[in-house]
């Protein structure tokens, strides 16, 4: 092999613990250890019994787990149990301790819990687990989770859990149909009676469920002892309707009954009548009735509108014929100014232009009348340049001399030269007597 | 009709807004007008869903439910 250990080696060396010892001595050591553990109630349902010569065993189980026991037969006759009562599914309390059996040679050992009394569990042991089991689903927040489903208050179709012929199916009906409601209801029937039923009503509840037309669900039984009524405390059956999605009411037993399937359904009715109002919280009879209120109060709503706003909208039609004329009115008035004022503008600038028009004319006729004077003035001054051209002085300057009778009368001919005989000779420069002497 | 309520309970709950609104006499007339006019749209709704249950009631076990949905979920065994 080497330097190479198998594991199996290294097992076998590694524990520092006493021994070995001899296994039949320590059974029994182990059966001292046993018997020497503190005496106990245990409660719970009994499974599996069966006898041999001088014992009989059965398992106690309940859902969390099981012990073996054995109680020796004059033990349970001392017990007093009714013939047949230790069988499976009964509920019992018994007495004792745990024990261990070494065997031997040929015997095969074996524990079980040694019970040296054994009686059926009775209501307060029943209820002494019940407030064992309701304070756990409490404190897991279990019996909040259906009150915070939403209930319908019209479902069309609920599902029912009770027995087939059972009083429960009848009350519900006729609780049903006093609320006016006439849907649709399934029924899941199960045994309702003692804890072995728990399963196949939980079974029933989960099918209904699973059906989405089912709005709520009606889980019913009558009255009874807490026996009776147990599987709708068992444990499984509540956390099931704690987690469902659908609403769960419950109406088990009567009013002084209190389940646990109580304290996690939705809601927890003492009977089936009140089970029928609680998965239909709609009275249709009276919802008609609210409805046709309804209508009214809707009616008189709109017609109280139109009706308190009828003058308002009256004097709102009228409104624009008044304020038309109003502003015709207005429309006319300011016509008139308009025009008013319009005549006397053009009065005033009529006057203004003649005015204007006059100043204009005579500054105009100044401007004129003072080119005519000066065109005159030209013209006078060429006239008198001519006539100046045409005066005897300005002949006589040029050497010419003008001949006048004694009268001073111009001669400007011989015979009139020979008639005056005595003339003058009108020089530029003066004028001297002649005397005319010859004629021709 | 506008849009169809989610329930019986939510239909209700307008209708009873709208009539608190309308009696208040606050609403304008148009308001008025559109509130009459949603109100009986639900009350018209609420109406058929008291008649879907308001004729027989049925009874059905489960496995009948069963049946009844598979053969309305196949037309040609109807």
């Amino acid at each position: 092999m080497g330097e190479t250990l198998e594991p199996h080696h290294i097992a076998a060396k590694a524990p520092e613990l006493p021994g070995p010892f001899a296994v039949g001595r320590y059974a029994r050591k182990l059966q001292e250890e046993m018997r020497r553990r503190a005496r106990v109630l245990l409660i719970g349902e009994v499974t599996g019994v069966g006898r041999s010569k001088v014992q009989a065993y059965f398992e106690l189980r309940d859902g969390e787990g099981a012990v073996p026991c054995a109680i020796w037969l004059d033990d349970l006759d001392k017990a007093g149990l009714p013939d047949g009562a230790l069988r499976d599914g009964a509920e019992v309390v018994i007495a004792g301790g745990p024990d261990y059996y070494p065997g031997g040679g040929q015997a095969s050992p074996s524990f079980s819990f040694r019970a040296t009394h054994v009686r059926l569990a009775g209501e307060g042991d029943l209820l002494a687990r019940l407030e064992a089991l309701r304070k756990q689903l409490r404190a897991e927040g279990l019996f909040e989770l259906q009150g915070q489903l939403r209930r319908p208050v019209l479902p069309k179709t609920i599902g029912v859990v009770t027995a087939e012929a059972g009083a429960a199916r009848r009350d519900l009906l006729a609780g049903l149909r006093r609320r006016g409601w006439a849907g649709t209801v399934v029924w899941a029937f199960a045994p309702v009676q003692d804890r072995h039923a728990a399963p196949a009503i939980t079974a029933a509840i989960q099918d209904l469920a699973a059906r989405p037309q089912v709005e709520a669900i009606v889980v019913s039984r009558g009255g009874g002892s807490l026996a009776d009524l147990w599987a709708f405390c068992d444990e499984t059956l509540c956390r099931t309707v704690a987690m469902l999605r659908v609403p769960v009411i419950s109406a088990v037993g009567h009013e002084r009954d209190s389940t646990l399937i109580d304290d996690v359904a939705a809601v927890a009715c003492s009977t089936p009548t009140h089970a029928a109002e609680a998965v239909v919280p709609l009275d249709c009879g009276v919802a008609r009735l609210d409805l046709q209120r309804s209508i009214a109060s809707l009616s008189r709503a709109a017609e109280g509108a139109v009706r308190a706003r009828t003058p308002h909208l009256v004097a709102l039609a009228r409104g624009p014929a008044r304020a038309l004329r109003r502003e015709r009115l207005a429309l006319n008035q300011k016509t008139r100014e308009i025009r008013a004022a319009s005549e006397r503008g053009l009065a005033e600038r009529l006057d203004f232009q003649r005015r204007l028009a006059t100043v204009v004319l005579e500054r105009a006729r100044r401007r004129a009348a003072g080119a005519e004077m000066e065109r005159r003035r030209a013209a006078l001054h060429r006239a008198e340049v001519a006539l100046r051209a045409h005066e005897p002085e300005r002949t006589l300057e040029r050497g010419y001399a003008l001949v006048e009778d004694r009268e001073g009368e111009p001669v400007t001919d011989t015979a009139g030269a020979a008639a005056a005989e005595r003339v003058r000779l009108r020089f530029a420069d003066g004028s001297v007597g002649a005397k005319i002497e010859e004629g021709e | 009709m506008t849009e169809k309520p989610d329930s019986y309970e939510v239909a209700v709950e307008r209708l009873e807004q709208i009539i608190d609104r309308l009696d208040s006499g606050q609403a304008g007339l148009r308001e008025t007008l559109d509130l009459c006019r949603e109100g009986r749209d639900l009350v018209t709704y609420c109406t058929a869903e008291l008649d879907a249950v308001g004729e027989d009631l049925k009874e059905l076990k489960l496995d009948e439910l069963a049946e009844k949905l598979a053969s309305s979920a196949s037309p040609g065994s109807a």
